[in-house]
């Protein structure tokens, strides 16, 4: 994924239609736009980051989950087995880009009328009605690039709904692709590089 | 030295009836809170605790750290006697080595009651990761309890066989069961015992220091993302403190149980040896500690700085200054600077105590801190002090390992019946 930050207006409905595609619990954004004020007034400027998980290709939460419940697939997505995962949390305490959330088993039941009866068939499984404290509450989550819609041939839901078009999603494994030349270009970085963590989710200046 | 009595009395536990009901007593109260408490976390699930994704490692995880180093500080005293045969240690040693046990168990409860899915604890012996630090970790915990009391078999078996050959009732019946069968009170039968124990002690020592805490630390130095963490000597600190608080307990319960459980005099040799053990190991803690903070500090890392901010002038700073600085280092150091002092038993109990307490703030300081600035600018700050429940159910955890020490120290010859003068 490449994301345009010229072209990112902050206007966070990457943020919501990741919440209302992925169903997720008070607490838990997948998603979130973090905004960066520079300089003094007057000459202040603002910049908005969208930070969706890395999906790095050195993944420190894979790196630390005793029970191999957090791994990279072959497209390059890291997964987290719902059914697998203890919610050590360990893998929160690793990750550099704090895109892990822990399910507290919160609802939205004051906001929304029947809040837990749809969830979303995240990694391709639905788990069905959200009750009873199963999976995945006490686990931790976070995004997956919508791994539902990428097997259906879709696009993760923020990069389809993001109004200025600055999300890109595409196979960086490809040299001809347009996100590999994007993240080729001269203004193109990845978030705390010096980490050694190496993201797949590349910005432009 | 074998006693030649034909038969004798055998009956540790408390001296004083009247104390004894009081402390179970209190363990009582203490069990019925922890045990509402814990009820609560099992039916809310996350929800009880004040933990969030921002600061998603709290109380339970200081304490599981905590209890984690007083088995490896009292497990290492132990060695001092059964591999180092350091004189006059004797006495101590299987006292230590029965709280280095109970301190693991105490340990696993608060991992245990730590997890998302409490229902899951058995994954990681299913599943494991080679990289993951937790993986090996828990691997390492089994072993170590293995070691522990495999240990305290052959430091006790041979007083076991005694008691169950010698005297009557429900603790001769128990030290027949806990012989496992091997009954011989003949010298040669002790010293393969001893031989056993220093083999098994020889094992266990690399076993603590490197895996059990030095590993535990590990755990934590290896966060990248949390560079307060992130240091190659934090894991030695971890040990370093281990000791610190090992040491502090063993003295503890050396004074009470001599005083309260035995009604005899406290050797005072043996407590000025501790006692300078004690003071040995505050000094190089404190050390290890500034160090720790110059590098970080140096090194002008935001991170870094925010976390020592928040350490030494944040909301949460009594706790560094008072029970870490205060309690854990200066209060002992001030008890333990006069050799009078270091031969007056209730002042080192106090000392002993003081440390215990200390060491706790130690350990939420490690675990908290970091975890309050967010690991990207632009993300939710973190604030962090625990709950009710977290604060009702720990006490309660706590209070099943002082009912099974009481138990044990009222049941087994924890005290050796030759007094450890061989």
């Amino acid at each position: 994924m490449v994301i345009d930050l010229q072209k990112c207006v902050g206007c966070d409905s990457c943020t919501v239609a990741c919440k209302a595609e992925n169903r997720t619990p008070p607490g838990v954004s997948y998603n979130v736009v973090m905004e960066e004020e520079h300089g003094e007034f007057p000459d202040v400027t603002r910049t908005n980051v969208p930070r969706p998980c890395m999906q790095c290709e050195n993944p420190p939460c894979v790196q630390v989950c005793p029970v191999s419940a957090t791994y990279k697939m072959d497209n390059g997505v890291v997964n987290v087995d719902y059914d697998r995962c203890i919610g050590c949390r360990y893998c929160m305490i690793a990750c550099p880009y704090g895109a892990r959330y822990f399910d507290f088993g919160e609802n939205y039941d004051d906001e929304v009328v029947e809040a837990g009866e749809v969830t979303s068939p995240e990694y391709g499984v639905d788990r069905g009605e959200r009750d009873g404290g199963e999976s995945p509450v006490g686990n931790v989550r976070k995004c997956s690039f919508c791994t539902h819609r990428l097997e259906r041939g879709e696009e993760p839901a923020c990069v389809e709904t993001c109004v200025g078009d600055a999300r890109n999603m595409g196979d960086l494994d490809d040299p001809d692709s347009e996100v590999s030349e994007m993240a080729d270009s001269s203004r193109a970085f990845q978030l705390k590089e010096s980490e050694g963590t190496d993201p797949n989710v590349h910005y432009l200046k | 030295m074998a006693t030649d009595q034909s038969s004798f009395e055998f009956a540790p536990g408390f001296v004083d009836d009247r104390l004894r009901t009081a402390w179970y007593a209190l363990l009582g109260l203490l069990l019925v809170v922890g045990g509402y408490a814990m009820y609560l976390r099992i039916t809310q699930g996350m929800q009880s605790t004040n933990l969030t994704s921002t600061t998603p490692w709290g109380a339970w995880v200081a304490f599981y750290i905590y209890f984690v180093g007083l088995s490896a500080g009292a497990f290492l005293v132990s060695t001092l006697a059964n591999v180092f045969g350091v004189a006059g240690m004797h006495r101590i040693d299987r006292d230590a080595l029965f709280a280095a046990i109970i301190s693991m168990v105490v340990a696993l409860l608060f991992v245990w009651t730590d997890l998302g899915r409490m229902d899951r604890m058995y994954h990681p012996f299913f599943w494991r990761q080679v990289t993951s630090a937790l993986s090996w970790e828990v691997h390492a915990y089994v072993a170590y309890i293995g070691v522990l009391v495999t240990e305290l078999y052959f430091a006790m078996r041979y007083d076991l066989a005694q008691v169950a050959e010698r005297a009557t009732g429900l603790r001769a019946t128990l030290s027949g069961y806990l012989t496992l069968g091997r009954r011989a009170t003949t010298d040669a039968s002790r010293e393969t015992d001893r031989t056993w124990l220093k083999r098994a002690g020889i094992l266990g020592i690399p076993l603590a220091v490197f895996l059990v805490h030095g590993g535990t630390g590990v755990l934590f130095a290896v966060s990248k993302a949390r560079p307060y963490w992130n240091s190659g000597l934090f894991p030695v600190i971890f040990i370093v403190s281990a000791l610190l608080s090992g040491t502090a307990l063993v003295v503890m319960l050396y004074v009470l149980r001599t005083r309260l459980f035995d009604d005899e005099p406290v050797d005072r040799d043996l407590l000025a040896r501790l006692g300078a053990l004690l003071a040995i190991f505050v000094v190089v803690d404190v050390a290890l500690t500034g160090i720790e903070a110059l590098i970080a500090i140096a090194s002008l890392h935001p991170h870094e700085l925010d976390t020592w901010g928040i350490i030494m002038f944040g909301e949460m700073s009594w706790s560094f200054w008072w029970f870490m600085v205060g309690f854990g280092w200066v209060f002992p150091l001030v008890m333990l600077s006069k050799r009078s002092w270091r031969r007056t038993p209730w002042l080192m109990a106090l000392a002993g105590l003081s440390v215990v307490v200390g060491i706790v703030a130690v350990r939420f300081n490690i675990v908290v801190p970091p975890q309050i600035r967010p690991v990207m600018e632009g993300l939710p700050h973190g604030a962090y002090f625990p709950s009710l429940v977290e604060w009702a159910s720990s006490a309660g955890m706590i209070a099943v390992g002082l009912l099974l020490y009481t138990i044990g120290a009222e049941l087994l010859p924890l005290t050796p019946l030759d007094r450890g003068d061989h």
